[in-house]
């Protein structure tokens, strides 16, 4: 069929540009070659003896002026014909003397020839509309099919359904996704093809979708395969020219692969805090250990301190210098275990405690730490030189207990030296935080153990040098810690030490 | 000595009773002291029950306290002393092992008026004894209702 509804389209577009666009003349013409032509055959059929052809031949070159040329040409054939049937083919013949019996005749012809040339005439306009709307149509098909075929490139799933759900299009991304071609799925109900689950009851979403003629929400699909698919959909609302909802459009995107993502993660985030809650427990509980041993430590010690003292004086006059020495031996084994465990304490309440930050003067609190060592200093000839120091930001009684702990060991190991020299300064820090350090030019230590310094119960000097527990300084460095700064310490055996602590600035 | 307040001691290990009695008997103030092993036995003896029944029913002019006690620990006799309108004005001393700050802060918070952490050396201990016993039985006026010597 095409190959004719092209003929007839040509015809209708060839009758269409002789009408409109060519000129005037030429389409007067043809009605005068139209009926000219029929003359001529009028002529010849009589010649070789047919009878009464001219007229029908007459008939028939209006019609076709008529049809190609429109209603002027058509009227002047119609004269013409008149003119010349009157002329050849009436007698007498070769005049154009018309007999009254013949005016009826000739009235009959005209109205005649008038009704075919309006019938071909309406033919024609009714024609050529049609063509034309065939041609909108045509170009609108060829247009709706791009876009579709357009559709169709894009990755994205894409399909339309009517409000039942039936769907009417289904692109090559659907096809991929779900696994069903579309002429399997056009026609059929896209929630039983894809057995989808809904996050909410069909009737709010279709009350919000009739709302604002859109709706996003995730689904839950099967495809083909059987396999679940978890897919973010966006529907759009289409009305027709009465607003009334006729189709829905749907874009999805499959997130299940990000769904399962996102579920690991969470699966990870709840183990890592299940595990952060346990350790937290586990730190608890350490700490609580460690407190309650440290705590009923201190009771049977000085019991034993107690008891040993009461001994002492009940016995003095008894013992010899031996069992004196023996005495004061437990006495002042008691007397360590006792500072152990106090710096136990302080050690493991740095872990527990909350940190008050607030800003400190380092000044002030260095003058407080060198009066609270007055009694260690008394005596000794040290050469103190205290820099001024910046404010900082940090838990102050923290914070003292740093400098407690730097200062006290620099004045426990200057005690050899005949002229003991302490510097306190600051070095420089960032933008961010100052740089304290205590240097002094005692025992010091050999860079290589370096890293034993900071640790818990680690020493560098036998307890009988420098009396000690071998806390301090992890005291220290567990305090700097946590306040987010760094300890180092640099030394040379013999010729003293330098401890850094950098803490944030106020 | 005439006006040598009674002292509750409140602890339940022997050897600090032992040692606290000591330290008090050589300043002459162990006469008085009433000693008792747990927080329960404590509570009893303030109000006039079980055991103590037949006591008289005067307040003690202080109470040395240990935290760590069985059955009610000391911070709860602390909070029951401290919410009793007839027991509240009594001085409470909590004398523990204990250097938590936690303890001392929970411990004020409910009133107590003074906290000792029992010192490891003796002597420290002997000292702090008899300035507890001296200050709080003697120097210091306790409020009326109780035993006075």
């Amino acid at each position: 069929m095409p190959q004719r509804v092209e003929v007839r389209r040509t015809m209708a577009r060839a009758n269409f540009y002789l009408q409109k666009a060519r000129p005037v003349f030429l389409r007067y013409g043809l009605g005068v070659v139209c009926v000219t032509v029929g003359l001529g055959l009028g002529l010849l059929t009589q010649h070789y003896g047919f009878r009464d052809v001219a007229l029908p031949l007459f008939l028939f070159a209006v019609a076709l002026t008529a049809w190609f040329a429109g209603p002027g040409p058509a009227a002047l054939a119609v004269v013409l014909s008149i003119g010349f049937f009157d002329y050849f083919f009436t007698e007498p013949l070769y005049t154009f003397y018309v007999s009254r019996s013949e005016i009826p005749y000739l009235i009959v012809f005209v109205a005649f020839a008038s009704l075919v040339a309006w019938f071909s005439a309406v033919r024609r306009r009714v024609e050529r509309d049609l063509s034309q709307a065939r041609d909108r149509l045509q170009t609108e098909v060829k247009e709706r099919s791009e876009q579709a075929s357009l559709l169709d490139l894009t990755h994205d799933t894409i399909f339309v359904r009517d409000m039942d759900f039936v769907i009417s299009y289904w692109n090559r991304g659907a096809q991929e996704l779900y696994g069903w071609a579309a002429q399997e799925a056009i026609g059929k109900r896209s929630d039983r093809l894809l057995r989808t689950i809904f996050p909410a009851p069909l009737d709010d979403i279709h009350a919000e979708l009739l709302r604002v003629g859109r709706w996003e929400g995730e689904l839950k699909r099967t495809k083909a395969d059987g396999t679940a698919v978890v897919v973010a959909s966006r529907w759009a609302l289409r009305r027709d020219e009465q607003e009334r909802p006729v189709a829905i459009l749907e874009t999805n995107n499959d997130i299940t692969e990000r769904r399962r993502r996102e579920e690991e993660i969470r699966g990870l985030n709840e183990e890592l805090a299940k595990r952060s809650k346990e350790l937290e427990a586990t730190n608890k509980e350490l700490e609580a250990f460690a407190y309650s041993v440290s705590h009923d430590l201190r009771a049977p010690l000085r019991h034993m301190a107690g008891y040993a003292e009461l001994l002492q004086k009940k016995v003095a006059s008894l013992l010899d210098d031996k069992s004196h020495r023996y005495m004061t031996m437990i006495l002042e084994s008691a007397k360590r275990m006792g500072n152990l465990i106090d710096d136990l304490l302080t050690f493991s309440r740095i872990g527990r405690a909350e940190t008050q930050m607030t800003s400190v003067s380092l000044d002030q609190l260095v003058k407080e730490v060198l009066a609270e060592l007055r009694q260690e200093t008394h005596g000794r000839d040290i050469t103190w030189k205290i820099s001024a120091l910046p404010a900082c930001h940090g838990d102050r009684s923290m914070l003292r207990v740093v400098l407690v702990n730097l200062l006290s060991n620099a004045v426990k190991f200057t005690s050899r030296q005949p002229q003991a020299k302490i510097e306190i300064g600051s070095a420089d820090g960032n933008k961010d935080e100052i740089v304290v350090f205590v240097r002094d030019n005692g025992a010091g230590f050999d860079m290589k153990y370096v890293k034993k310094l900071f640790g818990v119960f680690q020493r560098l000097h036998q307890s009988d040098a420098f009396e000690g527990t071998g806390i301090g300084l992890a005291t220290v460095q567990r305090i700097i810690h946590r306040h987010g700064g760094e300890v180092r310490a640099e030394g040379v055996v013999d010729q003293g030490a330098t401890f850094y602590f950098s803490v944030p600035k106020f | 000595m005439d006006l040598l307040g009674r002292i509750l001691m409140v602890e339940d290990d022997p050897k600090d009773v032992e040692l606290t009695l000591t330290a008090l008997e050589e300043y002459n103030l162990a006469n008085e002291v009433v000693v008792t092993h747990d927080g329960e036995e404590a509570l009893d003896y303030l109000y006039s029950r079980g055991k103590f029944k037949t006591r008289s029913s005067d307040n003690p002019a202080v109470i040395l306290l240990d935290l760590k006690l069985p059955k009610v620990d000391g911070l709860e006799v602390l909070q029951q002393i401290k919410s009793d309108e007839k027991l509240k004005i009594i001085p409470v001393v909590v004398l523990t092992s204990s250097h938590e700050e936690k303890d001392m802060v929970a411990s004020y918070k409910l009133g107590v008026n003074a906290y000792v952490v029992k010192p490891v050396d003796f002597h420290e201990f002997v000292n702090a004894i008899r300035e507890l016993g001296v200050f709080w039985a003697i120097i210091n006026q306790a409020p009326p209702g109780s035993v006075r010597k």
